[in-house]
């Protein structure tokens, strides 16, 4: 294994703090496997705000996760080894491995090691070039920071890249501001290849470019990787880019994986409710099919749903799936004000109480009944409605507990949505309160 | 008036310190009322000037050098601009080019805003930060029709009980827009309608809370000053004299405001945002990239206007909220029959909404076609070149167009695309080809 990251978390402390006296905490990143295989593009999609862009940095060591491991150049007997300690939580010894392979407690000429074997190709050519050096400095500059070739051996390099990326030798002697956003791009791509690495993190290589000039750059990465054999990560979120250009596909929503697997299952052929409408919705597809519009935006990062985040916005999500009684009081709330009007008093009350149960007040058991059997294909939050109880408050809505999906394995893929856990995992009858 | 705007041998060009850029040359357009015309092309291709020029943005060192720009058939939208580029092509005056844009501004104020409105790339730079998103809205109104405003709340005062209820009896019996207007005009109730109508489209409320706020429409209480205020805009088109006094146009402002907030609220709940009477009084940084847009395309569309000019509307966005953003679009057409230039760099995003597309280079059209036929029957080279460097899920393959788009001070002889162009021949490098229609509605200006 090239590259894999286990269990990846990153949080960055925001100013202020919670109710409570705890900082508050951006998790932009939250437990992230992933895996890289020599010479195999692995696409990761996602919303802004998905996570996306952390992720590419913390596998390259230029952040440093808040827990969680990346190793690079890992045998695969020993990632396995590693993941089974971790199971059995024998952490000693993987401890051992995590010290022997992890990115992160490298240093010295070991990191400079990495460093060489590993590069990075920025989103925007236009502010990842430095303006005041020409081109030769910029490609030269990893050459012989690292200690790849001496100063010496450098400019021949740099004019061979040139050649490599499909740009006249005479550019060297430009400045950035000379080029053309295409031409950045290839010169942040030879650039990137500069030290001939194993491992590249593509963040956005295209999404500043024209369609015309996207379709060169991604045949140039295309025959790159070919050539030399690279094992890449691409971070876009362009799907139609994913599908053209990566191999494996991982697809990510508030800082979590939701779905992976080899491309032809998770782009074709999307499962997780989230993926299902993020694909439906790419324009002009050629079989155009129907469009599932998801309402709402992404959510707050700081505060992310509990259970499963996608949740709020999802539309088949059921009753453990994280519904809390806040959001399914001010649904009934909302329903009771707007559309059934006509039904209920103007007196009526929709609170939560201590239990985490949402109460009516002035409203009889059967009128609640009835809403309920209405409208519960309809809301989606009013599936987790377990049972009703009369109260001296009035009537008592009971919630089911809320779980969090884990990676269930479907198929050729993993999937992170209880639609699609296996029998034996389901969250059964039990799990309502007592 | 079905042509909403005709755009014939347009011509922008920009004074540069390196030599005059020719944006435009000879853009020819025609827009019927009712459709969505997309423009696409690569960046530099002029589709940005293309818009700024119908709504008179053009900065000072820009001039229209010929051309016309007829907006429903009535008038010329850029002839001071034209009248004053003439003749004049390769000198540039400063102090000639500000007066000329000052005059535009005068001559395109009542048009702007209310009859073309256009929306911009990103949400966050064209809201501005220390209003209220409601106040950014009322005030589009109060400017351009304070009239309607006063008359939609006169028209909440003088209603009695039984008016409301004959017109929820009148929308029970299915009555269409038509029959409410009429009903509103014959009992001097003018303003009513849209209020009642934009009450009764709302699909998220239920038949008799839409009853009960219709029916709540009748007796409003007004102060006396109030009244004043609303009877005198309502009388003339512009607010009337007195009223330009500070402090008493302040508060005959605020009364006008406090209506554009309602009106807002409306426009809010028509383009399905959430909770529209908290998001009028938040401010622009408090919203999501998706909801800045909605409240971008509501002020746009606050006037009713006739043509609503969108640049790059989702190209900011996610893919999601994008979906959600055109599907809005598709949806305000059917209900306003408003005209809509589309302009993206995307074709498969303008593949979704557009009825036609016309794909620019170097600042002239060169395929004009039905959606469709676009992408099924492409016939200009550049355009067939732009359709197969689209990556698509299906993963077919693509491929670029080699080169880059030319140095418009140096505009190439004959066909701009033939230094790209793989069937170059002789006459294209000579001669530049005319429009030609090869079937019904679909114009190609190639002579392949």
């Amino acid at each position: 294994m090239l590259l894999a990251s286990r269990q990846l978390v990153k949080h960055f402390p925001l100013k202020g703090s919670s109710a409570f006296g705890n900082p508050l905490m951006l998790k932009a990143v939250d437990g992230v496997n992933i895996e890289v295989r020599e010479g195999e593009i692995v696409g990761v999609v996602g919303e802004s705000g998905s996570g996306k862009t952390t992720l590419g940095r913390l596998l390259l060591g230029l952040l440093k996760p808040t827990s969680g491991q990346v190793f690079f150049d890992i045998p695969d007997n020993v990632l396995e080894e590693y993941d089974n300690y971790v199971a059995n939580k024998d952490l000693k010894k993987a401890a051992d491995i995590e010290k022997e392979y992890s990115i992160f407690n490298k240093r010295g000429d070991m990191q400079k090691d990495i460093r060489k074997k590993t590069n990075i190709v920025f989103q925007d050519p236009y502010s990842s070039l430095d303006p005041r050096l020409n081109i030769l400095d910029i490609i030269t500059e990893p050459i012989t920071s690292t200690g790849y070739l001496s100063s010496n051996e450098a400019p021949k390099r740099c004019f061979e890249l040139l050649d490599e990326v499909g740009l006249p030798r005479d550019f060297a002697y430009r400045y950035p501001h000379e080029l053309s956003g295409g031409q950045k791009q290839r010169v942040a791509l030879a650039r990137g290849i500069a030290t001939l690495p194993k491992f590249l993190v593509l963040d956005e290589p295209t999404s500043a470019l024209d369609v015309s000039v996207q379709a060169q750059v991604l045949a140039l990465l295309r025959r790159i990787r070919t050539t030399h054999n690279i094992g890449m990560v691409l971070i876009t979120h362009n799907i139609a880019v994913i599908s053209y250009m990566a191999d494996q596909v991982n697809v990510m929503y508030a800082g979590k994986i939701v779905e992976t697997g080899p491309k032809r299952e998770v782009i074709l052929n999307p499962i997780h409710p989230y993926n299902v409408a993020l694909i439906s919705a790419v324009p002009g597809k050629i079989v155009k099919g129907t469009k599932i519009i998801l309402k709402g935006d992404t959510p707050n990062l700081v505060e992310p749903p509990p259970g499963c985040s996608f949740h709020p916005r999802c539309p088949e999500s059921f009753n453990v799936c994280g519904w809390t009684s806040g959001e399914v009081a001010s649904d009934l709330k909302y329903l009771i004000e707007n559309k059934y009007a006509d039904m209920f008093k103007a007196e009526t009350i929709v609170s939560t109480n201590a239990n985490g149960n949402v109460i009516i007040r002035n409203a009889s058991i059967d009128q609640v009944k009835d809403l309920l059997t209405l409208e519960k294909d309809k809301t989606r939050s009013l599936t987790a409605v377990d049972r009703l109880s009369e109260s001296a408050e009035g009537v008592e809505l009971w919630l089911w507990l809320h779980q969090a999906p884990e990676m269930y394995q479907y198929a050729d893929r993993l999937v992170s949505c209880f639609l699609y856990a296996p029998q034996d995992e389901k969250p059964s009858s039990q799990t309502t309160k007592p | 008036m079905d042509q909403t705007l005709k755009i014939s041998d347009l011509n922008v060009q920009f004074y540069t310190r390196r030599g005059i850029y020719r944006a435009l040359n000879g853009v020819d357009l025609s827009l019927k009322q009712g459709e969505i015309f997309g423009i696409a092309g690569e960046s530099g291709c002029g589709k940005t000037t293309m818009g700024l020029t119908i709504i008179g943005l053009l900065p000072v060192n820009a001039a229209v050098t010929d051309g016309q720009a007829m907006f429903c058939g009535e008038r010329d939208l850029i002839a001071s601009f034209t009248k004053a580029g003439a003749g004049e092509t390769d000198k540039f005056n400063l102090r000639k080019s500000e007066a000329v844009v000052k005059k535009v501004n005068k001559e395109l104020a009542d048009v702007r805003g209310s009859r073309i409105s256009m929306v911009f790339q990103d949400p966050m730079t064209s809201l501005n930060p220390v209003l209220q998103v409601g106040f950014q809205i009322a005030e589009t109104v109060l400017t351009h029709q304070p009239r309607s405003l006063a008359e939609r709340k006169l028209a909440r005062a003088r209603a009695t009980p039984e008016d409301t209820e004959q017109i929820v009896n009148l929308l029970k019996e299915g009555a269409d827009e038509q029959a409410i207007t009429k009903y509103a005009e014959s009992k001097g109730l003018q303003g009513i309608e849209t209020q009642v109508l934009n009450v009764w489209r709302r699909n998220d409320l239920g038949e008799a809370k839409k009853e009960k706020i219709i029916l709540s429409l009748h007796s409003e209480k007004l102060g006396s000053f109030e009244k004043i205020v609303l009877e005198s805009v309502e009388k003339g088109t512009s607010m009337p004299g007195w009223m330009k006094i500070p402090g008493i146009s302040r508060a005959a402002k605020n009364v006008l405001l406090k209506e554009g907030y309602t009106k807002a609220i409306e426009l809010l709940s028509m383009l399905e945002v959430p909770n529209p009477d908290k998001v009028v009084r938040m401010y622009p940084h408090e919203l999501s990239g998706g909801m800045r847009q909605r409240i971008v395309i509501a002020i746009a569309l606050a006037n009713n206007p006739d043509l609503v000019i969108l640049d790059e509307p989702t190209s900011a966005l996610d893919v999601t909220v994008q979906a959600q953003i055109l599907e809005l679009t598709r949806h305000l057409k059917q209900r306003f029959n408003t005209s809509f230039i589309f302009i993206s760099h995307d074709l498969s995003v303008l593949s979704e909404v557009c009825d036609r597309i016309g794909i620019m280079y170097a600042g002239t059209m060169v395929e004009v076609a039905p959606t469709d036929e676009i992408f099924n029957n492409p016939i200009h080279p550049y355009t067939r070149m732009l359709t197969r460097a689209i990556p698509r899920i299906e993963g077919s393959e693509i491929q670029g167009v080699g080169g880059t788009v030319p140095d418009m001070r140096k505009v190439p002889l004959g066909c701009t695309f033939n230094p790209r162009c793989p069937d170059a021949t002789e006459q294209c490098r000579t001669k530049k080809p005319e429009m030609v229609e090869v079937e019904g509605g679909h114009f190609v200006a190639c002579y392949t």
